[in-house]
This record gives C-alpha cells, sequence and structure tokens, in this order.
C-alpha cells in the first residue's frame, strides 16, 4: 500500500499498529511513527482484546503457567478481561503522548475479536492504503503468522515487524530488490522513508539466485538511477532457500530499515523466521 | 651649676660616696651646653672615599651583605636530611632574604638528585582508595601517554575484533546451540500436544492450554456438552502436557546462565589477545618498574572484564572529521588513564625541586580531591587528585610565607602533620573537622621528604615558639636576618655593590658615586642608625628605580645624587599629605603650639605619626598645673582613657624622681596634672615623660620655659635622660613647624644623649643649623635640659642639704614646702587627721 501511496504520489495512508495485551516493542512503536510521518499518514491503534484467551479463561481447568515455569495461576475470563483493560489503558496513555510529540494523528481502537480477524475487519473499514505494524516482535514460533496476516488481511499493502533483538530504527536504509521488475516501488518507498536525510545512507540490495541474474538486475538498476550517485548498490547471491542465508545478509547490512517483498528469496511466505528473528535489529517492511 | 644627688641619709655613708663620683662625672661638663656640631646631624659618604665613577665598575652582589649567621642557618638547614630540621628565616620585609635563600638553594639543589616522579592510577580493587606509584624523574608523564596510546589502540582493535567474522560465527555458534535446545523442547512439546488436540496459547504472562478441535479451540460451551470421561481425559492430557512444560520452562533461566557463560568465556579470550597486545608495550617501556607492571596486570584485567566499555558508541564521536573524541576526554575510558601528581621534565640534570607556594591554603599545600557536578550531584575520581606545593617539592625545598601559611584555615595543622608523619595524605579539610560524611577518595599517601623554610617576621617566630608546642620541634633552624649591618668602608662598598645588582637586574642606567654615597646614607637613614644601614633591600630597590626614573627625567645618563635626591624627596611628597595637614593646623593656630615667648609649666613635646610606610614628627603642648593637694599626679590622658600603658609609665617614674629629689625633708602636698594638649588619639609611649618633668619643674618654681624648644627623651627616676624612637622624624617636624612660622635661631630641640648616635636628619635641617637658624642639644639628665629651657640654674644641694637660692629645684622646694605647710594647716584646721605626705601617682 505504502508503495501505490508512494507509487501515486498520493500524500496519506494509514498505519494500523496492531497491539495485543503483551508489552510492544518499541522499535516497533518508533517504526510505525516513522513511517507515518514519512507518509504524512495517522496511526490507528488498534488493540485487539483476544477473544480467544477469554474463551480459554472460561475452562474449568483453565490455568497459567508463568513464563519462568514456577508459578501457575487459575485464570478467568473476568481476570482476563480485567488484565486486557488495564494493558489497553496503559498502551493508549503511552501512544498518545508519543503520536502528540511527533505530532501524528492518533485513533485508538479497542476490540474484542480473533487477532487477525480484528485486523482484517479494521483494516477493510479504512479503505485500502493500510501499513499493518505489529506491536509483538516475531520469533521463530510464528512461522506462518505473517504468510497468515497477507492471507487474513487483503485491507494491508504492507507489513513492519521487528524481531525480538530489534534495538534501532535510524541507519542506513535498505532497499531490498529481487525482480528488476520491483525496482521502482521499492526504491521509491525507501526513499520516502530516506527523507533525503544526507546522513543517512541509502543502499539498493540486489538479491538473485544467479551471477546473471544479478549482473542482469545490477545494469538496470545503474541505468534506472542514472547519475543519482547517492545510493549505494550492494549486490547479493542467496542460492538457496535456506533461511540462513538470508538471514546472514540481513545481519550484514547493519541497517536501520529495511523495505523489501514478501515472499521472496529474502523473506520466503512458507519459511522459517527463527534465523531472521535472531539477526534482525531493525524493522523489516514487508510489501505486499 | 649641674644636678647633683639629692642628699644621703647620714646612716648611708656607701650611698654618699656612690652618688659622689656621679657628682664629679656630671661636673665635668660644667661649661654652658652647645648645640651639637654638623657632623653629628648626618653621618655623609664622601663619594670620592668610595673608589668607583659609576656601578658598572662594581661587581653586582646577588646575595646578602653582613648576614653571615643567617646563611650558615641556611646552610646548616639545608644540609641537615632529617625531617625536623626544617627552617625558618626571620627578619624584616623586603630585606631581600627570600631571594637569598632562593639563589642560595637553587645552587645547592643543583647538583642534587632530581627528585622522583609520583602519580595516581585506579585502584581497581577499590576505586575509593587511588594508588600512588612512584617513578624515575621523568617517567610519569610517558607512563600517561602511553596509557593514553594503548587505549586510543584499543578503541580501534576491539570494535573490529568482535565485529569481526571469527567471533561472530562463534557467537553464534553458542548461541544457536543454547537457543535451538530450547525452542527444539518447546516445539516437541508444542508438536506432541497438537498431536493430542491441545493448543499452548502464549499471554502476556505465561502460557495457557485448551483443547482443540481440527486445530481449532474448543469454545468452553461445547467442552461442556462432552461426556465426563471425556472432558476428565483431555484435563488429564492437559496436567500432564502443564508439567512438561514447567520443566521446559524452570530450564531456561539455567541454560541462560549457561549461554551467557560461554559467551563471556569466549569474550575473555578474545579480549585477552587484543588487550595484552595493546598494553605489551607500555610493559616494556616501564619493565623495571614492578608497581608499574602491577599496575598494568590490573588495569588488562578489568580492560578484559569491562571489555562492552569499547562497543558502546560514546554519542561524542565528531559528526564532521568522523573521528571519536580524545581518549582523555572520555568518561568511559577515564579509569585507565594517569593522573600525573609529579611529572619533571626528562633532563637529569634539573636538580632537586625547589618550590614556592605564593597562596599557601590547605588545599595548595597538601593537595585537593576536586569534584566536579554531575546531574546534580557531586562527583569525583582519581583523575581529580590535584597537587599541593609538598608534592611539588618533595625531595627538594618548600618555601612559604608563615604568616600566610597561618592566615590559611586548616594549612598549618596539615603542613605540620605531613611532616611529623613524613607522608603526604590528602583529606578534605570537612572529613577532618568530622563535621560532613560523605563518601570521597582515600588516596595513598605518597612518602614525604622535604625541606620546609617558613619566611615570617619574629614576632610571629617569637608567637609560634611560645604558643605552638609542635612548632620548635620541626623547625629546628633558626635563620634570623638582621634588618641592619654595621656601617662600615667595606660595608659601605658592599652596599654599593648591592646597587649595583639593583642597576643590573632592573636594567637602570649606572649610578655614580654621588649617587651612591647619597643612597649609603639613605641606608643609614632608613635603618634610624648612623651607624647601621638599613638591609631593607625592596626599599632601596624602589628608590633606585624612581631615580632612574628622575635621571631620565632629567635627561641623564646616569643616576646622579640630584636624582636620588628627588626621588627620596618626591616619594614623601606622595606620603605627606597628613604631614602637611598637621603642620596646617599648628600654623593657623587651630592646633595651639608656641615657637616663641615662654610659658610657666607649659613645653613643647614631640611625636611620631607612622602612616603606612612613612614616619613624621609633630609638636604637641604639654602643660602642668600643681596645687596643694594629697601627693597625686593626674595623668589626663590616662584618666581618659587616651593613655598607653608605657606612658602611664612614663608618668609614674617622673613622680618618683620628684619624690627622691625633693622630699627628703618635705612632704610632697601637692597634687599635679599632667596633659597633652589637643590630643584626641591615644598617646603612647615614655618618650615625653622629659618633656612633662620640665613641664612640672617649671608649674612648681614657676620659672616659665622657652618655647621655642621642643623636647623628647624619656627620663629615669635618677633624672637621667634615655634614648627614644623615632629622633630624626621628631626633630624634623618640629624643624618644619618652625620654618613655616620663620626660622628666628633661637628655635631647637633637645634629645637624649643617646640617640645622638642615631642622628640622620634631613640636608635642609642640617643646613639651617649650620646657619645658625635651629640647634640640636643632647641633654644627659634632666638638671641640663632645664636649664636651656629655662635659662635658670637646676641647682646642687649645698653642704648644709638646701638648694642654693634662685635655682629651679631651690624655687621647687620652696613651693613643695609651702604646699606641706598648708597642708598641715589646713589639716590643723579641720579634723587634723588628714595625711598630705605620700608618694602616691595616678
Amino acid at each position: 500500500m505504502i508503495a501505490h501511496v508512494a507509487e501515486a504520489g498520493e500524500g496519506r495512508g494509514r498505519v494500523v499498529l496492531h497491539l495485543t495485551q503483551s508489552a510492544p516493542n518499541p522499535v516497533a512503536v518508533e517504526a510505525a511513527v516513522r513511517v507515518a510521518r514519512a507518509f504524512q499518514s495517522e496511526i490507528e491503534s488498534l488493540f485487539v482484546e483476544d477473544s480467544t484467551l477469554l474463551d480459554i479463561a472460561a475452562f474449568p481447568f483453565a490455568c497459567e503457567i508463568s513464563l519462568c515455569g514456577r508459578h501457575r495461576r487459575d485464570l478467568s475470563p473476568e481476570i482476563v478481561a480485567r488484565q486486557m483493560r488495564a494493558a489497553a489503558a496503559a498502551l493508549t496513555r503511552r501512544l498518545s503522548a508519543l503520536a502528540q510529540r511527533a505530532e501524528i494523528p492518533l485513533h485508538v481502537t479497542v476490540v474484542r475479536n480473533e487477532p487477525v480477524t480484528a485486523l482484517a475487519e479494521a483494516c477493510a473499514a479504512n479503505g485500502p492504503w493500510n501499513v499493518v505494524a505489529l506491536g509483538e516482535p516475531i520469533s521463530g514460533l510464528d512461522a506462518g503468522r505473517l504468510a497468515q496476516v497477507f492471507a487474513g488481511v487483503p485491507g494491508t499493502t504492507g507489513l513492519i515487524v521487528v524481531g525480538p533483538r530489534a534495538r534501532r530504527s535510524e541507519g542506513r536504509i535498505v532497499a531490498v530488490v529481487e525482480d528488476i521488475g520491483e525496482f521502482d516501488a521499492v526504491l521509491r518507498t525507501a526513499r520516502r522513508l530516506h527523507d533525503g536525510d544526507e546522513d543517512t545512507q541509502l543502499t539498493l540490495l540486489l538479491v538473485s539466485d544467479s551471477e546473471d541474474e544479478a549482473r542482469l538486475m545490477d545494469e538496470q538498476a545503474r541505468l534506472a538511477l542514472g547519475d543519482d550517485d547517492s545510493v549505494e548498490i550492494v549486490r547479493a547471491r542467496v542460492e538457496t532457500t535456506e533461511p540462513g542465508i538470508a538471514a546472514e545478509v540481513i545481519r550484514k547490512l547493519s541497517a536501520g530499515f529495511i523495505v523489501g517483498r514478501f515472499g521472496g528469496l529474502l523473506l520466503p511466505s512458507g519459511g522459517n523466521l527463527r534465523p531472521l528473528a535472531a539477526v534482525l535489529e531493525c524493522p523489516l517492511f514487508l510489501m505486499r | 651649676m649641674f644636678f647633683k644627688r639629692s642628699q644621703p641619709d647620714a646612716a648611708q655613708p656607701g650611698a654618699h660616696k656612690a652618688a659622689k663620683s656621679e657628682v664629679e662625672v656630671l661636673a665635668t661638663s660644667d661649661a654652658p651646653i652647645m648645640p651639637l656640631p654638623i657632623p653629628d646631624l648626618r653621618r655623609t659618604v664622601d663619594p670620592a672615599g668610595l673608589g668607583f665613577t659609576t656601578t658598572t665598575e662594581l661587581e653586582p652582589i646577588s646575595g646578602l651583605i653582613g648576614q653571615d649567621r643567617a646563611l650558615r642557618a641556611i646552610e646548616f638547614g639545608a644540609n641537615m636530611r632529617s625531617n625536623d630540621f626544617n627552617v625558618f628565616v626571620l627578619g624584616p620585609p623586603a630585606s631581600g632574604k627570600r631571594t637569598a635563600v632562593k639563589q642560595y638553594l637553587e645552587r645547592k639543589a643543583h647538583g642534587e638528585a632530581p627528585p622522583a616522579d609520583w602519580v595516581y592510577v585506579n585502584n581497581f580493587d577499590n576505586p575509593n582508595r587511588p594508588k600512588a606509584i612512584r617513578l624515575p624523574s621523568g617517567r610519569a608523564r610517558p607512563l600517561a601517554k602511553a596509557m593514553i596510546g594503548a587505549i586510543d589502540e584499543l578503541r580501534a582493535t576491539i570494535p573490529a575484533t568482535f565485529e569481526g567474522e571469527d567471533y561472530g560465527a562463534r557467537r553464534r555458534s553458542i548461541e544457536e546451540q543454547f537457543r535451538s535446545g530450547q525452542e527444539g523442547a518447546f516445539e516437541e512439546l508444542n508438536k506432541r500436544a497438537a498431536e493430542q488436540n491441545i493448543a499452548i496459547v502464549r499471554t502476556p504472562t505465561g502460557f495457557v492450554m485448551a483443547p482443540t478441535h481440527e486445530g481449532k479451540i474448543v469454545k468452553p460451551e461445547v467442552f461442556n456438552t462432552l461426556p465426563e470421561a471425556m472432558r476428565k481425559e483431555v484435563e488429564t492430557r492437559i496436567e500432564s502436557l502443564q508439567k512438561e512444560l514447567e520443566q521446559i520452562l524452570e530450564r531456561v533461566p539455567k541454560s541462560d546462565k549457561l549461554r551467557r557463560q560461554h559467551v563471556s568465556e569466549l569474550n575473555t579470550e578474545v579480549a585477552t589477545i587484543v588487550v595484552r597486545d595493546a598494553l605489551a608495550d607500555v610493559e616494556a617501556a616501564f619493565a623495571g618498574e614492578a608497581e608499574v607492571k602491577s599496575y598494568i596486570e590490573a588495569a588488562g584485567s578489568d580492560l578484559v572484564r569491562n571489555v562492552g566499555l569499547f562497543l558502546v558508541q560514546s554519542g561524542e564521536e565528531s559528526e564532521i572529521v568522523k573521528q571519536p573524541a580524545d581518549t582523555a576526554r572520555d568518561p568511559r575510558f577515564r579509569r585507565y588513564l594517569v593522573n600525573v601528581m609529579v611529572g619533571n621534565g626528562e633532563a637529569a640534570d634539573e636538580g632537586a625541586a625547589i618550590y614556592e607556594e605564593l597562596n599557601p591554603t590547605y588545599g595548595n599545600v597538601v593537595g585537593r580531591v576536586e569534584h566536579i557536578a554531575q546531574m546534580g550531584a557531586l562527583v569525583t575520581d582519581f583523575l581529580l587528585i590535584k597537587p599541593g606545593a609538598l608534592h611539588l617539592a618533595n625531595g627538594g625545598y618548600l618555601l612559604v610565607d608563615a604568616r600566610k601559611l597561618l592566615l590559611s584555615p586548616f594549612a598549618w595543622e596539615a603542613l605540620k602533620r605531613a611532616l611529623k608523619a613524613r607522608e603526604i595524605r590528602i583529606e578534605q579539610p570537612s572529613e577532618m573537622s568530622g563535621l560532613v560524611s560523605t563518601q570521597s577518595l582515600d588516596p595513598e599517601p605518597i612518602p614525604l621528604n622535604v625541606k620546609v623554610v617558613l619566611f615570617g617576621d619574629r614576632e610571629l617566630y617569637y608567637l609560634l615558639s611560645m604558643n605552638d608546642p609542635d612548632f620548635a620541634g620541626l623547625f629546628k633552624v633558626q635563620a634570623d636576618f638582621d634588618d641592619s649591618i654595621d656601617r662600615s668602608t667595606d660595608n659601605d662598598r658592599a652596599y654599593a655593590r648591592v646597587i649595583a645588582s639593583i642597576v643590573r637586574d632592573h636594567n637602570l642606567k649606572p649610578a655614580n658615586a654621588s649617587a651612591v654615597a647619597r643612597l649609603i646614607e639613605e641606608g643609614a637613614r632608613l635603618a634610624d642608625d648612623r651607624e647601621k644601614l638599613s638591609i631593607q633591600i625592596g626599599h632601596l630597590a624602589d628608590i633606585v628605580r624612581e631615580a632612574d626614573y628622575w635621571a631620565s627625567d632629567a635627561g641623564s645618563t646616569e643616576i646622579t645624587r640630584e636624582a636620588v635626591v628627588r626621588a627620596v624627596n618626591e616619594h614623601t611628597q606622595r606620603s605627606d599629605r597628613m604631614r602637611d595637614r598637621a603642620q596646617e593646623t599648628i600654623s593657623r593656630e587651630i592646633v595651639l603650639v608656641d615657637i616663641e615667648g615662654a610659658k610657666v609649666g607649659q613645653i613643647n613635646g614631640l611625636s611620631v605619626l607612622q602612616l603606612g610606610n612613612f614616619a613624621f614628627g609633630r609638636p604637641s603642648r604639654i602643660t602642668a598645673r600643681v596645687r596643694m593637694g594629697s601627693g597625686r599626679v593626674t595623668d589626663i590622658e590616662r584618666e581618659a582613657k587616651l593613655g598607653g600603658p608605657l606612658h602611664s609609665k612614663g608618668v609614674m617614674i617622673l613622680w618618683g624622681y620628684l619624690a627622691g629629689t625633693f622630699a627628703h625633708n618635705v612632704p610632697l602636698a601637692m597634687a599635679a596634672t599632667l596633659v597633652f594638649e589637643q590630643s584626641y588619639g591615644g598617646v603612647d609611649g615614655d618618650s615625653a615623660s622629659s618633656a612633662e618633668l620640665y613641664a612640672l619643674l617649671s608649674a612648681l618654681s614657676e620659672v616659665p620655659i622657652k618655647q621655642s624648644f621642643a623636647v623628647t627623651g624619656s627620663v629615669n627616676q635618677n633624672g637621667e635622660v634615655q634614648a627614644i624612637g623615632g629622633v630624626n622624624e621628631k626633630i624634623e617636624g618640629f624643624f618644619d613647624v618652625c620654618r613655616a612660622r620663620g626660622l628666628t635661631g633661637e628655635q631647637g630641640v633637645l634629645i637624649p644623649k643617646s640617640n645622638v648616635q642615631h642622628l640622620m636628619l634631613r640636608e635642609d635641617v642640617v643646613e639651617a643649623v649650620r646657619e645658625g637658624k635651629f640647634a640640636v642639644y643632647s641633654i644627659g639628665h634632666i638638671s641640663q635640659g632645664i636649664e636651656i629651657l629655662t635659662g635658670v640654674k637646676a641647682g646642687d644641694r649645698g653642704p648644709d642639704g638646701e638648694f642654693p637660692a634662685g635655682t629651679i629645684n631651690r624655687l621647687v622646694e620652696d613651693k613643695l614646702r609651702t604646699f606641706a605647710d598648708r597642708a598641715r594647716a589646713f589639716g590643723s584646721r579641720s579634723s587634723g587627721t588628714q595625711s598630705t605626705a605620700g608618694d602616691r601617682t595616678s
């Protein structure tokens, strides 16, 4: 979507910040704000009270095992609902302050639903130009989650994710191009994020599975860039869909923001996220 | 006619004999008392006798002249290598003693071993107690520089190493090994749960489990419709899985700990190699220094332990030059820097240290721990330890002004403590007083081996000796510089060489012989003694420099006598506003002083006013009134609390003289009052006691005193006139008043005979005397003075025990008899019980 906004030269869009009762990753929130500011869009904070959790809490045997495994406590729908309300209120306060400082319009929505369904409904209700920013970091256990979001939420054109090791959203902006056809959209989006900042390097990462392909893409990219020498071109060969290889490429970039397509060599739609989550230190903007 | 002792008691023949011999001495000067001859008024120097034309022919003297005793004491103190043989240099200010001592010590120190360097470094075991390290002279700064170099190198090599592929691969291997272990177990559990139609769901604070059907969580209402047995079975399965989950989760911290341990071991291994390489050069450069070696080992261990410091951006990297900030300014690396407390030059021939502390505050003497404000709090570290004078003079000599030291709170005690303990221990004054107890630094003390030379005046020395029991024990060498030196041909020439050195040091015109002669005369005047020369070299240098100015003003190529005279006069003129004002009040008869005619019971006394470094004399009218009374002299100055104790003592003595001279056969049935007329400030000293006695004798005898004279001198009970101070200023003060009103040739001053040796009168006074317009008389006994003042003989007792008729003493005795008779008559008319005899004074 953002790419579409950028491509269409439109000035506005919407960033849907998807939040659950888990504390959101600060870099994910920063990334959402940064994208909203770059595209002069607003942020909709969508706090989803997971109905599944409420259902589970209604079981007579429902109990929660703590993260350290040493405590158990009985659950009830009332307890879970109270926790959710408290979490929603706290997050709303934090986000309001943040948005006010960044001078970005903020809408707060709290819904009780299954997370992906809630996200789909929110995006569908407010037009096509949505970027979803996931507040919760991705992890190795979320292998199919991203694909689910792209599949289940047709109203989104992009997804911003961070890993559990996220620690920066400033620094080099890397536009990952795997097909020369998507060159223009990806680069345009990256340029929008870059916003002409001379201190920030804009890098074009050309990923291909063969040398010929890489050379061809390089030539075409240089042709398209003309005499614009502000964009650094880096080539990477990923000859296999082994997720660790692509993750290593990303690690070496030490980027502050990565823009790319979902479902390519870099991030196959059905791939294992664990290697990526282990090295991803910056937000990853995945375009549909 | 000369004064004779009172008739001795007949029962004391021995006393008579003694008195008789004294009368004979007095009787040898039966001739009229003559004014002092010109040579007695001022001792001049013959330029031709000096043996040079200008000071360019003289070899300057840089040291002191005529101070052998003091210089021997300094030499002894400097050579005595003991902590308690420190030197106290006594002497007047501006005498050049400091320069002389410094010059001597510089010569001596030049041949001595250079002092050790000292540094403070961080104590990695106890940062509150920085370590002091001794280094050979000139090695401290190279160590500091080498440590900065090593840190600079590490700032480049550590990030490069830890960002390198080798480290990254090994690190990832460890991480992956542990992560896959945990996640594998968790995924395994997840898989088995799914096979049993159980879902493990993550909540914000943990995990819950729920039954599923075809991958979706079963609704509770549906679940409740299941048969009891099935529900129980589900619950059993969930319970079993929960236990397994708990076991997996409980293993996570232990696994994490083990992972961290492995990572830490890797970090240590990698960092050790890099750190060892960086410090190898420092270690090699200071291979012979055991303390440095130990420090480098500790610093190396700490660097390895805190390698993360080098992997964090300081935020101070210059955006323009893309270069990190100077290591010495980067707070992250402060702990590895070296604080040079004493860093000598690398030249080996510099000799021992000589350090003069001009502002000896506590911190400047023993050093201090400074603080810097950070986020509203005061913080400190070993780099903020600042050296004091003791550090800088350690192994050599410390020169301090004693008065300034004593006026600085805690400084004197701190110096004594350091000398006694033979170590420099830096403590905050607040800690010493125990008032504030904040965490600060407690640096290791540094051994002290210093010779302290204190400069002060005599009063201070004796006060310290008397009141500070530690003083005598620590400052055993007293170098006593005299205020003046004896006048002799040799010393006159030496004085000329001192003048030559002043000329050379200040790059002045050469002084010719006449100018030098005049300067020597001024030296005698400054000493207040014609037989001495002042060694206030600072003051002398001021006159020479000013004379150089006036010589230039006159277009002369050398300093001449005229230039010196002008310098002296101009200096006086700049300071004598008060003198002019005092003389004006006398000229305008606001202050009443007669310099003509004769009056009964009235005399001109002389006093000296000291204003800063300028003193001048001034006449004051003293009057005496007598009446019948009970033997009491009322000192009005004392009654009005304007008289000091010495003045009161003088008045009591003169009463003793009266009683001893006249009250042999008749009681002193008199009362007298004495006053300094128009005196509104305090009066002290006994130099007016002879004048007061003359006034009393005049009042009793009713013989008037010539007002053309002024008198100074103290008197004892035998009537001998004794020396006083400021004789030159007093004579000149009366001379100035007389000159202002017109010199008549009758005017003069009576001074004690013993003060003649002090006369160095102004040239204009001498000239007036030479022309017969003014006179100075030296008086040995009160009887001589009263004759000059009244023109009437004092009178000696004859064989009949009576004074000759018409003499002052006879008239006085007659008056006393009259008072006694009247008192007796008055007493018999009244109660008859009142005693009129007595010798009380008040």
